[in-house]
């Protein structure tokens, strides 16, 4: 049998609105629809059951936004990019949009860190909350972290840098750099967890957003691609 | 997307509620004359899965001055958030509440929806009864298989459409338009639309009762009503509108994948089944049509598996080029196709080869009935030697399981007959033993029971149904007489269908039943969990309600029913002919052998069994 030609495509795209609540799941079978749709030349596995091989970076929890998700895929044919992004984004919904599309030279693996909005809606929020915020992540940072095994305290102070914690229009906004290696994933949930375990009323007739932005290299100043 | 993201973090499967979803239509408000909501009053899954649903809203979506939108029944954990936090039930394109539409739909599917209509519309906050609105609330027609015996919900309903409702609901939308648009009062409304075939108005017939409790006469309101309603069909399927894209959902649904519909009606006349009557007359697409309907959804859609559906496919009457002209492009494009509802003279080596889903899946057959006496009054006509070959072509094939779906509480049913579903299941298992190319593994034969509910339009809806207690001697009978581990015996719940009775057969006055039910917080009847027997019970004793009138009691033949306001086409002539054929345990042939003079024919429309002498 002649071997198949297969070209990597890496694809970063960005997941908002009504996709944030969409789960990983869900949204591969979204994408499999869409690259249907897309009419691209993408490649079967070979097995009994053949389907789109696409694989995706990052866990990112449901009700999480994100600027740069990232999925790799193969196509038959030798791919014009430019051309792979304009068909996914006619076949994407809306909220789904494919950013860039090239061949890859890392891989997901190579991941180190992700940067996060955090933005905190609340009537309580001030620019005083914003600074005192700041000051709880100076130190050990103890947090309860759920594992398979059970629930237990945590230290991430290293695998968590403050960027900015600022009070503005109503909301106190926090830009946060989490770890996103495989045994030292920091779910952005952690953050507004330990916020709250110090003001427990901060939701109350509020609300949070999280935007993972950019994800980074494990030297924390590469951005990855 | 309008809901708050805090509560959309609290709820299992936000995905439900949030739509955004590929193929959704979104229209500018302002640029619409008609809001219409098509609510499903169940589950979003559920809900998306709707075959009706899918043509209308493509139907309306495509006028320019119509905009549709869907919603459902929230899960009860959204349901308790959007009390707690004041949030009224709404549409998922826009977002925009319920009550800002002009016209809020609800199909009903099954009788068990109903408490969630009334729910859903105490949750969009209005007003459930329909002598409380007026032209500044939305205007609330149902339709859908349950609206052909619509009575126990004629409190709350401004208009019933009846039968197919292609047509219809652009009719509707139109005349809407004009009542927006001109002084045209509520009350004219409703009068112009009762004039409009398969407009079914409640409030315009006044009903009156004999001291029996049956009914003894609708008397229209006004003289230049109809008197009877003649439900809608579509006259040619090939002609008919089809969607050429869906809206595919981001979560999984329970028919996640193209339907095409292959015909409507059904050649049997299965004397217990509503669906084999109420859509006559038989009306067919070509091989053409459904071939090109198909390519293109599964060009626009990006789904790669197509079902074949109708309620009994393999009489489709091109069924075998249907599929050769299908499979002569879906294997290549990787799309699986799908065949339900086969019957078992149908079930050949040959589709069993060519129909992947049929070599990977599970076998169903339905006998309904255990033995042949049964099945004659059934008039389900198919034998014991038909089903065991279709089983042996089944085993040599590889298969070693086979479910068998069986009714019981069937007119004139007796113990020999419920002896006849174990001995029935006893000769499957046999006749895997007798095939010599079987595999080597432990046969395994599942029935399923359900219990017959009297359903209004078929050759039964004067049978009682039989009594609970009864009902539940006879599913533990079967229980003890199985005594064969290779036979897995499996029924539904007794309550249920009696519940299912009461409201199936019902007139106008269950519809205190049903306010009472819903003050109680009553909904997602059709969920085992949220199902609650005794509390239906006593509902009906607190509002006088003897539930046996409805379901238990044999209806007499003279009766006026509650449903003879609905014209179907088949007549009740027919159906009482039929009704005493099966105490003959005389079989009547299918509409492509002989037609049985049913009536449906007189509805018109481009037939494709009905003798063509018969004049509309």
């Amino acid at each position: 049998m002649v071997p198949e030609e297969r070209y990597s495509v890496r694809v970063k795209f960005s997941k908002v609105g009504s996709l944030k609540f969409i789960s990983h799941l869900d949204l591969s079978r979204t994408m499999k629809a869409a690259f249907l749709r897309a009419k691209l030349p993408i490649w079967y596995t070979m097995g009994f059951n053949p389907h789109p091989k696409m694989v995706f970076s990052l866990p990112l929890s449901v009700g999480t936004a994100s600027m740069c998700e990232f999925m790799d895929f193969m196509l038959t044919e030798k791919p014009d990019y430019d051309e792979v992004v304009r068909r996914l984004n006619a076949s994407f919904p809306a909220e789904l949009r494919a950013l860039c599309a090239y061949e890859p030279q890392t891989r997901f693996c190579d991941i180190g860190w992700a940067e996060y909005t955090i933005s905190i809606i609340s009537p309580e929020a001030s620019a005083d909350m914003a600074s005192e915020i700041k000051k709880l992540f100076e130190g050990e940072i103890k947090i309860q972290k759920t594992t398979k095994t059970g629930t237990k305290e945590t230290d991430i102070s290293s695998l968590c840098d403050i960027i900015r914690c600022e009070y503005e229009n109503g909301a106190i906004n926090i830009r946060a750099m989490l770890s996103c290696g495989e045994n030292s994933f920091v779910n952005p949930k952690y953050i507004v967890e330990h916020i709250l375990s110090k003001y427990p009323d901060l939701l109350r007739g509020g609300d949070y957003t999280v935007c993972r932005e950019r994800v980074f290299m494990s030297d924390k100043k590469t951005e990855f691609m | 997307m309008k809901i708050p993201e805090s509560l959309l973090k609290k709820v299992e499967k936000p995905g439900r509620y949030v739509g955004g979803e590929w193929g959704q239509i979104i229209k500018d408000k302002k640029d619409v004359d008609v809001r219409f909501a098509f609510c499903f009053p169940d589950t979003y899954e559920i809900g998306m899965s709707n075959l009706g649903i899918r043509i209308l809203y493509d139907i309306m979506n495509k006028k320019d001055y119509i905009w549709c939108e869907r919603a459902y029944a929230p899960w009860t954990d959204m349901e308790q958030l959007m009390i707690e936090n004041d949030i009224p039930l709404w549409a998922v394109e826009s977002g925009d509440e319920l009550k800002a539409f002009d016209i809020v739909g609800f199909t009903l599917q099954y009788e068990m929806c109903y408490t969630t209509v009334l729910n859903m519309l105490g949750l969009a906050g209005i007003p459930i009864m329909q002598s409380e609105r007026t032209k500044d609330d939305p205007l609330i027609v149902c339709g859908g298989p349950c609206a052909y015996n619509s009575e126990p919900m004629a409190d709350f309903v401004d208009i019933f459409l009846i039968g197919e409702g292609e047509d219809e609901v652009v009719e509707l939308c139109d005349l809407y338009r004009e009542y927006k648009k001109t002084e045209m009062t509520k009350d004219e409304l409703l009068h112009r639309a009762a004039k409009i075939d398969g407009f079914y108005v409640p409030s315009l017939y006044d009903v009156e009762y004999n001291a029996d409790g049956t009914v003894k006469s609708y008397t229209p309101k006004y003289d230049d009503i109809q008197k009877r309603v003649k439900k809608r069909i579509v006259k040619d399927l090939d002609k008919a509108p089809y969607p050429e894209n869906l809206v595919m959902p981001y979560i999984e649904t329970v028919q996640d994948r193209i339907v095409l519909e292959v015909y409507r009606g059904c050649i049997r006349g299965c004397r217990f089944c509503q669906a084999g009557m109420v859509y006559r007359p038989v009306r067919e697409k070509s091989v053409e049509t459904l071939n090109s309907e198909a390519k293109t959804l599964v060009e626009n859609t990006g789904y790669d598996e197509i079902t074949l559906s109708s309620l009994s496919i393999s009489d489709y009457t091109c069924i075998d080029k249907l599929t050769d002209e299908l499979l002569k492009w879906t294997d290549d494009k990787k799309v699986s196709l799908s065949l339900p509802s086969l019957r078992v003279n149908s079930f050949t080596k040959e589709l069993m080869d060519k129909i992947s889903t049929i070599r990977t899946g599970g076998i169903t057959f339905a006998p309904e009935a255990g033995t042949q006496r049964l099945r004659d009054v059934i008039n389900k006509n198919i034998d014991k030697d038909e089903l065991l070959r279709a089983c042996r072509v089944a085993f040599s094939g590889g298969k070693t399981a086979v479910k068998l779906y069986f009714m019981q509480g069937l007119p004139t049913e007796t113990d020999e007959d419920l002896d006849g579903i174990i001995a029935l299941a006893r000769d499957v298992i046999e006749e895997f033993y007798r095939t010599p190319d079987r595999v080597k593994r432990q046969p395994q034969v599942t029935i399923s029971a359900a219990c017959f509910v009297p359903k209004p339009f078929t050759p039964f809806q004067w049978e009682g149904q039989c009594g609970y207690d009864e009902l539940c001697r006879r599913q533990k009978y079967v229980t003890m007489k199985n005594t064969d581990r290779k036979i897995r015996y499996n029924y539904h719940d007794a309550c249920t269908s009696r519940i299912e009775a009461v409201f199936a057969r019902g007139d106008r006055r269950l519809g205190k039943a049903l306010v009472e039910a819903h003050r109680r917080g009553m909904r997602l009847d059709s969920w085992e969990e949220f199902f609650d027997y005794e509390q239906w019970l006593d509902v009906f004793r607190s509002v006088g309600i003897d539930e046996s009138f409805y379901a238990n009691r044999t209806f007499g033949e003279d009766e006026i029913l509650p449903w003879d306001i609905i014209d179907i086409g088949v007549s009740k002539e027919f159906l009482l002919r039929e009704r005493h054929n099966a105490y003959k345990e005389k079989t009547t042939p299918a509409c492509s052998e002989k037609c049985s003079g049913c009536g449906a024919s007189c509805i018109g429309g481009k037939t494709a069994w009905c003798p063509k002498n018969v004049t509309p």
